[in-house]
């Protein structure tokens, strides 16, 4: 059974820490001078990754927050202002949907308006998703909702993943990073879960091609682990099961860690509760 | 000792059963070829549905296979003209399969074969038509999942029913090509509809197998993979054949022509 790692491993000049890793004054690592773009940033692990991530860009970043709920972007802007104004980033509140075209082409259009600034990193979080229904494989009749649920799931961040390309094409100096937030069930089928197994395998697929494609682009699958967020309530409640959540705060500073370290291979998958 | 060879008519103890078998993409290339040597397999009394959306293939092969050997003695072969990524073209396969089945008929085999291979000569980051995405998913992916679903619901478990599910996949389900996104997202999504319907369900087969580089249509694909050595699509089918003859796979399973 072949494994899943992408044979473009070597790395390249845009992707050499010590080149593209800014140290801030304190001497730690940092993700450069940057913009980073959160989906599905108003709650769970997206928000986590918010606040992870903003301590972690340099002045002059760029943070473009993603979600439907413009009323908990907002709440969530407000939560960092202190010290993004402090340390001069930039954050946009996009309250878009993006299971719709609109919303992906609105979420690119804002990140254009960005690339007129000097950055050196681009780094596109596609967090968003929903759990789908899990009640079991003969409620999955109806082509619309499957549709649905696929283009929300797999269409759309490939579609935002190629408009953000497209608005910040590779070139020397410029660091690229990809995180498509997975999940173990992109690789072990789950019964009841066909929707969701699936929307998982195809995006661990998708972002694994990409890695093939574009040697300039890191690209890491991350598998967050259970997290306190409220997909998981929901599991909990349509399951009965109960089973232990890790704090979103957790899984999402691991996940910096590995890009900061930028030690895994591009198009390979990283397990929270393996690292 | 009887000999083992699938291709011989069904007055060897080895077949299919009496069954209704369900095949997508039957109008040419593999699922032509798949269809024609269920025909072998199948005990007298047996029916095909034959599901593309080229009606004039569809009932050329319907022909050949009512003049065939097992035509003769008994196969009912239907055909279903429809488009699997529209409710009517579904419930239309769906509608026939249930008015084919009668209740002598102890197994239900539905072959998902039919796919596209979509454009394999654009990067990731060409696709930002989410429209050009979502297409591409309803075919390969979708109409197999509810289709799939939409059977099994007509034909629940039952005691002397048997019940086996083919899906054609690809190498390009479990290993990632430059250019070919769309191909390996999807394969790799049906692999995984079926991994978790095996699961789900234990009294049925699933089978994901994968056929080769074949000489078909999807040249693509032959040319990219096969570096010269293509397979026929009888050939391919005459292995997929023996393992559902055989019957020892593990359910989820999935299962390349070159381990065979």
């Amino acid at each position: 059974m072949l494994d899943y790692k992408s044979s473009s491993e070597s790395p390249t000049p845009c992707n050499k820490p010590t080149k593209m890793s800014g140290k801030n004054t304190t001497n730690r690592k940092t993700l450069g001078r940057g913009i980073c773009i959160i989906t599905g940033a108003s709650k769970g692990f997206g928000r986590a990754l918010a606040h992870e991530v903003f301590h972690l860009l340099e002045p002059g970043s760029v943070l473009l927050l993603v979600a439907r709920s413009g009323t908990l972007l907002q709440e969530l802007k407000e939560e960092m202002q202190s010290f993004t104004d402090k340390q001069q980033l930039v954050v946009h509140c996009v309250a878009t949907d993006l299971s719709t075209k609109e919303g992906v082409n609105e979420t690119v259009k804002v990140a254009r308006q960005e690339a007129v600034n000097e950055i050196d990193h681009v780094f596109l979080i596609n967090n968003a998703g929903s759990l789908g229904d899990i009640s079991g494989f003969e409620s999955l009749t109806d082509l619309e909702k499957v549709n649905s649920y696929l283009s929300f799931n797999v269409s759309s961040p490939l579609a935002l993943t190629a408009g953000i390309l497209q608005v910040f094409p590779c070139r020397s100096g410029l660091r690229w990073s990809v995180v498509n937030v997975s999940s173990v069930f992109a690789l072990q089928a789950l019964p009841s879960w066909a929707l969701y197994c699936t929307a998982k395998a195809a995006r661990k697929m998708m972002f694994s091609v990409l890695a093939e494609e574009e040697p300039n682009v890191k690209v890491l699958s991350y598998s967050p682990g259970p997290l306190d967020t409220d997909m998981q309530e929901e599991i909990q409640r349509l399951t009965g099961l109960s089973y232990r959540l890790f704090p979103c705060q957790e899984s999402a500073a691991k996940l910096m860690e590995l890009l900061l370290d930028n030690n895994f291979a591009s198009g390979t998958q990283v397990d929270f509760l393996e690292v | 000792m009887k000999k083992n060879n699938p291709t011989m008519s069904s007055t060897e103890c080895r077949d299919l059963g009496r069954a209704l078998c369900i095949i997508t993409g039957a109008s040419r290339g593999f699922g032509q070829t798949i269809a024609r040597n269920m025909s072998r397999l199948v005990k007298p009394g047996s029916v095909l549905v034959l599901v593309a959306r080229s009606g004039d293939d569809l009932r050329a092969l319907q022909a050949e296979l009512a003049e065939s050997e097992a035509g003769r003695v008994g196969l009912v072969v239907e055909c279903v003209v429809a488009d699997l990524g529209q409710p009517d073209g579904l419930e239309a396969v769906v509608r026939r399969s249930q008015e084919s089945f009668s209740e002598d008929l102890d197994h239900i085999i539905l072959v998902n074969n039919a796919a596209s291979l979509g454009d394999v000569s654009r990067y990731v980051k060409s696709f930002t038509n989410m429209a050009e995405v979502d297409s591409y998913l309803s075919l390969n992916v979708t109409s197999s999942l509810c289709l799939t679903a939409s059977i099994l619901q007509a034909f629940p478990q039952c005691p002397g029913l048997r019940r086996t599910v083919i899906n054609i996949t690809s190498l390009c389900a479990l290993q990632p090509f430059r250019s070919w996104v769309l191909y390996c997202t999807g394969k790799a999504a049906r692999e995984m509809i079926f991994r978790v319907l095996a699961e789900e369900e234990p009294d049925l087969r699933v089978l994901n197998y994968s056929p080769g580089p074949l000489d078909t249509a999807m040249k693509s694909f032959s040319d990219m993979f096969a570096q010269g050595q293509l397979l026929t699509c009888e050939e391919s089918c005459a292995k997929l054949m023996k393992v559902l003859l055989d019957d020892n796979y593990t359910s989820g399973a999935h299962i390349d022509i070159y381990d065979l």
